[in-house]
Parts: structure tokens; C-alpha cells; sequence
């Protein structure tokens, strides 16, 4: 039996492998996919959320430098390696843009960053605060590479820990829609008759029902925050995948192979999960890579008009929001990076719909 | 006849991608006459005829060598605008399908009115009129009223009259027929087969008639090309080919068939035919006799008594249902060990009343008796149970197997479900054992489904019914969707496979001759009802009823 023999599913894997922009985008949303599971790692801001704010120099422009002092807070914060790794360091610094500094007899004296050529204020501080007496290691030159945005945080961590929500929401919102919507759609499909007809209904009234109101009779129900926003989003989608599902199972169905499978005196549930589902696999892993994109769209468009994740927490959308006025002020760039980055991922996601859309349709 | 040809194919190369499915073919029709090209799916009969008429998909399919040549011109490299002018006017074609090859948002007479605006100069009541005649030359009955009907409304013989309508609208040269008939009943066969007949002999046009059946095509043709595998193995006047086959597929191809007068035990098959082991050994009517004595000595398997099922549809709020009845009062009984042959036209009942025995679709009223239990009153997991006992084989060998699980596994599955054997490793052990029962090998074990041929499947399909052990089969058309020589090697299966477990078949099909080959008793359904019912050999030899005999009629003999 050594016979190695060509599944559906391996001809189908032959197929995508040679479709160049399903590969592309494969490789590029688990390169995504990487970078928002290992944000804090990468961002140069890796404080919780990437929320070390400098209001001295907001919204200044891509790869803006500045020498940076940092003054150490007497409050240690316990935290694990990997939590900080993880969830961003827990941070108490506070963190001075200056213009110019001087050490003199253990004080020392820095001149406060000011924009548009102001004099900023004079300070001093003594050494004494700083670990070894002395500023060394304190006082770097930082350099902002997608600038800062409109309260002095660094733009590409927030894109890069940004990247967790748009990423974590799309799936858990399909994980929620399909879990949903293949019980609803099989159970619609197979059973038919007044099983059918009750799901069907439930089917209408939640599709009736906008995205936005649910999202706010969920997060007046539960709470403001992501993981309502996540459920919600999912809630609405399970639809389309239970109606998908079941239009399938009721063609499946017609199949001989499941009337050979109920004339072996198969229970339904082993004819549901072992005959009809893997057949319907094509459609349905389409219909998921749509739903997340669509997923990174909602969650954008809700967190943009302040019911998705609620400061200091990052998402692409709420920055599109925080700096949508920037545009016209000739700051465009605030609102458009984190723009550019749900267009590109959704981008992705659609092609990969495409791509296995074509590898898995055995037709041909 | 004159010996003109009117069309020549000479040396005809055809591929699909790098695959060739037509290796170098060539022939001549002559007008005025009835070409039959004969062969097995996959022969290249379809696709040769395509060519003709230029209707090959572009992308894939390529003509590597050769010409076509009607009137002095060459077809192959005819413009496609050209081309307009001489399909559906000079060459027309009729379709197998006619339920799907008619537009069903038409009405039948737009449709064929169409037809003559697109390639005649006449005005739209000319060419109305024009229509109505040919409604009546086909035969339509009311030709007014299939004007106006829509495809829906009309039978599936008048829909293939429709088509036949037409293709001859045109006056074309040439009519090219591809299995005009093949998913008709055999009463309305031999109806449009007679209707070409007189057409041709009114028209004087030339008929390239393609079919699988050689027995169909010698009611029709004068010359007979049979195909094999993308080559012509051979050519002669239809009365040769029969009393005299030069070719061993060609002799293959005759002899598979059942025959309707003597009793073969094993049917020849191709590779019988290759090796020249040929046995002749007929069952004979005293075999026969002594065999039934034995069987309808014991008490009856199953016992069908006044089953009836109805259909309801409704088709209004406030309008009554109706309610049609497709299995209505049929009473039978069936013996262990015996094959019972269910006969009869689609739409008889027939796989209704199967699906009825099997549980699938539940009695609308009247008794089952399995063994003395009656079957329709069982709970949902005692019929699972019963389920071991009472097995289908189905019709399509491509749908009746999931295309994701390899076949091994289709095999053990129901024995894990229904807990036979004791490990996973004594299955498979057995699962083995039956795959070379039905004359597959073990190597298959892990192999999907995609990978095998037609007849292959259907002896998996026969595996995985048998994997159970059951008592019971029902043989829902199981062999009409093979090729005749797999068919042959199927059924010789089947009966071997019955001696060696002792199975009691139904066996269910709208072929007569091979149910007549398979059955102890025969029972004939029409409508719903249960027109005769008697030993096989009875009814084929004086059928009492004027249905049955119309159906013996109708079967194509050969010469």
C-alpha cells in the first residue's frame, strides 16, 4: 500500500502554489500576522499600547529627529519578560524632548524642545535620580520614521501594535461567524422543512439589523470595548455564512453519495460532519477569506466612529479618526499610513479569497 | 444509392492539451445516406462530430493534422464568421439532452422561428407558418399549441421533436444526430427513430448518426463506422457488421449486450474477446425450472403489500393541493436468493417504490414485512439497524462516491458504524478481501475516487454495499449509466457475487433486456401500478398486457 495517491486537497494545495498573488499574499498576512503577535519586539515605543507620549513635538513629520531625555520614575513596576514582550512595558518614565543639555556640579540643565523656532523653558534636575550618577544612556538621539501623531506618540508603533486588532478581529470574528453559521446553516439545509423555516427567519431578522445598531445594543448591553466590537462582528456575519452553507448542504444533499451514506445507516450528525462538510470546504473557506476583510473594514469604520477600541488602545481606524482633520492641514500622512495599511491587508485577504477560489474549484 | 460524397474527413488528428483523443481518422458520407458511428464514452465519436461543425472549446482542444472538407471547403480552417453560415443552415446537429438543449424562458415555436430569421430572408408570419409545417412534419400533435407552449409544458419526446424540428428547419445537407435518443424511454425511441427514418427518405439529406447502442443503430443506418479509443477499427454496410464482424471490439460489442433469447451464464466481455475465451454455457430453462422450485419452497424475504406513496404539492395559498400517487397499491412478494427484475418508462415508480423497500422515503401507506417485522412502523435507530440488511447500488458511479475519502476508507466505514469485526486491522483485512472480490487490487486501498474509471467506481460502490453483508439489494439502475462492455463485466459480477453470498437483488432498471437477463421474476410498472408480474421468460415470450407489449416491441433487436 505504498501507493501515494493525489487528494482534492493536494491537487488543489498543486494549484494555489503556482498562483503568484496567492502566495504573495499569503506570505505578506503571515508576515503581518508575525509583526502583530511580536508588535512590542519590533516598535521602538514599546510601552503598553505605544503610549509614551511627547506633546512637545505632536504631529511632526516622517523621520523626524530629536535628542530624547528620559527621567527615571522612582516607581518599579514588577513585570514578567514575557507579559512585557507580549502586552508592552507597564512604563512611569516620563520622557523630555530637548534642544540642549549641560552638566554642572550633579545638576543637570536641559533646555525643553519647542516647535517653530520658540525658546523652550530652561529646567534642571539632579544627576542623583539617575542610576550611576550620570546621564549617559538617558539622553538618545530618537528618530521618528512615520513622524508622530497629534499627541507626540511614536506613528509606527501605533501602526505595528495596530495591527493586533485589525488582525485579531478578523479572526475572531469569522472564527464566531463560522462556528455560528455551520450550525444554523447544516442544521437549515439537511433538516429542511420547519427546521428551514424558523432559521431562515432568524436568518432575515439578523440580517435586517444593521452592523452599527447591533454593535451599540452590544456595547450597551456589555460594555464599551474591542472584545464587544469583536463579538458584534461577528453576530452579523454568521448570516452569510449559514446562508452559503445551507444553499450547499441542500445541493449536496441531492448527492448519491449521502443517500449512500443514510442507506448504510450512517446518524446524521456523521453524514453532516464526515460527508456533506468536507465537500462544501471551497465555498466556505472563500466566503471566510471575504469575511475577513471584511471583518478589518467593520472594525475600522466602527473604531472610527468611536464605538470600536477606546484610547489609549491602537487601531488603524481610530487613528484615521484622531487625525482625519490633519488632512487638510497639510499632515495627510497621520491619516494616511494607517489607511494605506487596512487597505494592502484587505487587499491580501481578497486576493487569497481569489486565488483558492481558483485552486479549489475542481471543475477544471 | 449514388456513391457522391458530400462530406470527407481524411486523416483527422485531434487534442486536448498534449493528450490526443483522435488519432488520425478518416471517412466519407455520402448524400442520401445514414452514416451510424458507434463506440463506447471516451471513443472520440462526440468529438469528431464536434469538429465538423466547428463547435470544439477553443482553448483546450486542438486539430493537429487532417481536413474536413463539404463542398470544397475545408472546415478546419474555416473563419469563424463563415462558419455562421453553414451551422444550423447546411450542417445541423440534434443534442442528446433535450430537457436542457432547449432555452426554457422560449416558447418552443419562437425558438424554431428564430431559426429561419436568422438564415432565410422571410417575413416573421412566412416564417411562422413555415414553423407550423414543420410541427406537423415531425408529428407534433397540435402543432399550434407547441407554437406557443413553453419547453416545460411539453414532454421530453416532443421536446427532442422540437430540436429534430429545428435542425431540419434549414434544409440542411447534413444532419448530424448525437445520441438523439439516449435519455429517452424506449416506446419514444423507437417513435423519433422511425420519424428520422421518413425524414431522411422525404429530404434526401445526409444523417451522421451517433450512438453507443450498436443494436439501436442497426434499425437505422445503411453504414456503420464503430469507434475505439480515437480510431476507426472498422467500416462496413450495417448488415456486415453484424452477420459478419471482422474486429474483436466490434464482436465484443455485440455479444456484451444480453441477448433477449438465450441465457448466457457469463457474459463475454472485451478482454474475453482479446484472449479468445469465449464460454457459451447457457443456463437452460430446466436449470432454470429446478432452481425456482427451490427457491418459492421457503417463506418469503420481503412481502409488499398495498404500498402506496404520494406526493402532495401545493400550488396556491388558497388553491386545494393535489396529491399524485406515485406507487399506488403494489403488493409483491420476494424469496431469498432470487432476482427480481422492477421494469418500466422514467416516471413509473419504479425507484420510488426501491427507495420505499429501503427506507429512504417513507410509505405513504400500506405494509413492508422484512422477515416478518413490518419495516415501515420501526423507530429512527432501528431502522439504522435494519439498514445492515437492506442495501442499494446506486445509478451514478461518479455522485455515489464522496470524492474526499479515499475508497479503503469508504469501505470500512459502515462496518466501523454498524460495529462489525473487532479492530481496525481486521476491517481492513476484510476490506482487502473485497476489493478483490470485485476484482480490484489492494493497491487501490488509498486511492480517491477521481482517480478510477467509470466501472471502477461501480465496483467500489458494489464493495462498500457489500462491506455490510447484507440479505437484501436493490440494484437502482446500476448498470445504465456503464458502457455495454462494463456493463457485461458488471453484471457477470453481480451474479457471481450472488452465488458466492447468497444476496436476493432487486434489480431495477428501464433496460428490459437486461433486466430479463438478471431475473427470475419480472415485474412490469406503468404508472404507478403493477402492469404484469410473472417469470421472466413468461412475459418475454406472451405478455398479456398491451403495455408490456409495447415495450417488447420497442427494444432495438439488431440483425
Amino acid at each position: 500500500m505504498s501507493h501515494k495517491s493525489n487528494s482534492l486537497r493536494g491537487l488543489a494545495l498543486q494549484k494555489f502554489k503556482k498562483n503568484f498573488w496567492g502566495v504573495f499574499s499569503f506570505c505578506f498576512i503571515i508576515f503581518v500576522g508575525f509583526i502583530a503577535v511580536f508588535a512590542y519586539i519590533f516598535a521602538p515605543d514599546n510601552t503598553q499600547h505605544a503610549n509614551q507620549m511627547h506633546l512637545a513635538i505632536h504631529s511632526k513629520k516622517p523621520g523626524f529627529s530629536i535628542d530624547m531625555l528620559t527621567i527615571p520614575s522612582d516607581r518599579k513596576e514588577e513585570q514578567g519578560g514575557l507579559d512585557a514582550i507580549l502586552f508592552g512595558k507597564k512604563n512611569t518614565n516620563t520622557e523630555v524632548p530637548i534642544s540642549d543639555f549641560s552638566v554642572e556640579d550633579g545638576v543637570l540643565i536641559y533646555q525643553e524642545y519647542a516647535a517653530d523656532g520658540i525658546e523652550g523653558a530652561e529646567k534642571t534636575i539632579e544627576l542623583s535620580i539617575f542610576p550611576n550618577q550620570s546621564v549617559e544612556g538617558f539622553i538618545v538621539e530618537r528618530t521618528f520614521l512615520f513622524g508622530t501623531d497629534k499627541y507626540g506618540r511614536d506613528l509606527l508603533s501605533r501602526v505595528l501594535v495596530g495591527a493586533r486588532i485589525s488582525f485579531f478581529i478578523g479572526f475572531v470574528a469569522v472564527f464566531i461567524s463560522l462556528l455560528i453559521g455551520l450550525l444554523m446553516g447544516s442544521a437549515a439545509g439537511y433538516f429542511g422543512g420547519k427546521v428551514d423555516a424558523v432559521i431562515m427567519w432568524v436568518i432575515n431578522v439578523t440580517w435586517s439589523i444593521p452592523t452599527l445598531l447591533l454593535v451599540i445594543a452590544i456595547t450597551l448591553a456589555l460594555g464599551k470595548g474591542f472584545w464587544q466590537v469583536f463579538i458584534a462582528v461577528g453576530l452579523t456575519m454568521w448570516v452569510e455564512v449559514a446562508r452559503i452553507v445551507r444553499g450547499q448542504i441542500i445541493s449536496t444533499k441531492e448527492m448519491q453519495y449521502v443517500t449512500a451514506a443514510r442507506a448504510l445507516g450512517y446518524t446524521d450528525y456523521r453524514i453532516i460532519v464526515k460527508h456533506i462538510l468536507p465537500n462544501i470546504m471551497a465555498p466556505l473557506i472563500v466566503i471566510s477569506a471575504a469575511n475577513f476583510a471584511a471583518a478589518i473594514l467593520i472594525e475600522s469604520g466602527l473604531s472610527f466612529l468611536g464605538i470600536g477600541a477606546q484610547p489609549p488602545m491602537a487601531s488603524w481606524g481610530a487613528m484615521i479618526k484622531d487625525h482625519y482633520n490633519y488632512i487638510i492641514l497639510g499632515k495627510p500622512y497621520l491619516a494616511i499610513i494607517p489607511g494605506l495599511c487596512i487597505m494592502i491587508l484587505v487587499m491580501a485577504f481578497m486576493l487569497i479569497g481569489n486565488a483558492l477560489r481558483d485552486a479549489l474549484d475542481v471543475k477544471n | 444509392m449514388p456513391e457522391t460524397p458530400i462530406l470527407k474527413v481524411e486523416n483527422l488528428t485531434i487534442s486536448f492539451g498534449k493528450n490526443e483523443v483522435i488519432h488520425g481518422i478518416s471517412y466519407s458520407l455520402n448524400s442520401n445516406e445514414i452514416l451510424g458511428i458507434v463506440g463506447e464514452s471516451g471513443s472520440g465519436k462526440s468529438v469528431s462530430s464536434l469538429a465538423i461543425l466547428g463547435l470544439l472549446p477553443k482553448k483546450i482542444a486542438n486539430i493537429n493534422s487532417g481536413s474536413i472538407t463539404y463542398n470544397n471547403t475545408d472546415l478546419t480552417t474555416l473563419k469563424p464568421k463563415l462558419f455562421q453560415k453553414i451551422r444550423g443552415n447546411k450542417i445541423a446537429m440534434i443534442f442528446q439532452e433535450p430537457m436542457s438543449s432547449l432555452n426554457p424562458s422560449m416558447t418552443c415555436g419562437k425558438q424554431v422561428q428564430e431559426i429561419l430569421l436568422q438564415h432565410t430572408e422571410q417575413s416573421k408570419t412566412d416564417a411562422k407558418e413555415a414553423v407550423i409545417l414543420l410541427f406537423e412534419k415531425v408529428k407534433l400533435p397540435n402543432p399550434e399549441r407547441v407554437y406557443d407552449a413553453y419547453p416545460h409544458e411539453i414532454s421530453g419526446g416532443q421536446k427532442q421533436r422540437v430540436m429534430i424540428a429545428m435542425a431540419i428547419a434549414c434544409k440542411p445537407d447534413i444532419l448530424i444526430a448525437d445520441e438523439p435518443t439516449t435519455a429517452l424511454d424506449v416506446t419514444v425511441q423507437k417513435d423519433i427513430i422511425s420519424l428520422l427514418k421518413e425524414l431522411q427518405a422525404e429530404t434526401k439529406m445526409s444523417i451522421i448518426f451517433i450512438t453507443h447502442d450498436l443494436a439501436l443503430i442497426s434499425e437505422i443506418a445503411n453504414r456503420v463506422l464503430v469507434m475505439y479509443k480515437g480510431h476507426i477499427v472498422e467500416e462496413s454496410l450495417v448488415a456486415d457488421i453484424f452477420n459478419n464482424p471482422q474486429n474483436n471490439y466490434t464482436k465484443a460489442l455485440i455479444n456484451a449486450r444480453p441477448s433477449l433469447d438465450t441465457r448466457l451464464k457469463k457474459l463475454p466481455t472485451i478482454q474475453d474477446f482479446l484472449d479468445n475465451d469465449i464460454s457459451d454455457d447457457i443456463i437452460s430453462h430446466d436449470q432454470r425450472q429446478k432452481n425456482h422450485e427451490k427457491l418459492y419452497g421457503k417463506p418469503p424475504l420481503l412481502e409488499v403489500i398495498n404500498v402506496e406513496k404520494a406526493y402532495i404539492s401545493k400550488s396556491g395559498l388558497f388553491s386545494q393541493s393535489q396529491s399524485f400517487k406515485a406507487v399506488n397499491d403494489v403488493s409483491f412478494k420476494l424469496y431469498e436468493g432470487e432476482t427480481l427484475g422492477l421494469v418500466g418508462e422514467s416516471g413509473c415508480g419504479k425507484s420510488t417504490l426501491g427507495n420505499a423497500i429501503l427506507q429512504l422515503d417513507k410509505a405513504t401507506s400500506g405494509q413492508i414485512i422484512y422477515k416478518g417485522i413490518d419495516i415501515t412502523k420501526l423507530s429512527k435507530a432501528e431502522t439504522r439497524t435494519l439498514r445492515k440488511d437492506i442495501q442499494i447500488i446506486f445509478q451514478d458511479p461518479y455522485s455515489s462516491l464522496n470524492p474526499r475519502i479515499p475508497v479503503g476508507q469508504a469501505i470500512l466505514e459502515p462496518m466501523k458504524v454498524h460495529k462489525l469485526y473487532n479492530s481496525d486491522a481486521e476491517r481492513k483485512a476484510r476490506v482487502i478481501d473485497i476489493l478483490n472480490k470485485v476484482g480490484l487490487s489492494e493497491d487501490y486501498y488509498n486511492r480517491y475516487p477521481h482517480e478510477f474509471s467509470g466501472g471502477q467506481r461501480q465496483r467500489i460502490g458494489i464493495a462498500r454495499t457489500i462491506a455490510l453483508q447484507p440479505k437484501l439489494i436493490v440494484c437502482d439502475e446500476s448498470v445504465s449509466a456503464l458502457d455495454i462492455s462494463v456493463q457485461a463485466q458488471v453484471l457477470n459480477l453481480l451474479n457471481t457475487l450472488k452465488e458466492d453470498f447468497g444476496f436476493t437483488y432487486i434489480f431495477i432498471s428501464h433496460d428490459l433486456a437486461v433486466v430479463k437477463y438478471m431475473s427470475d421474476q419480472l415485474l412490469v410498472m406503468n404508472q404507478g401500478q403493477i402492469e404484469e408480474l410473472d417469470d421472466a421468460d413468461i412475459i418475454y415470450a406472451n405478455p398479456k398486457q398491451e403495455y408490456t407489449k409495447k415495450l417488447i416491441e420497442a427494444i432495438p433487436k439488431g440483425i
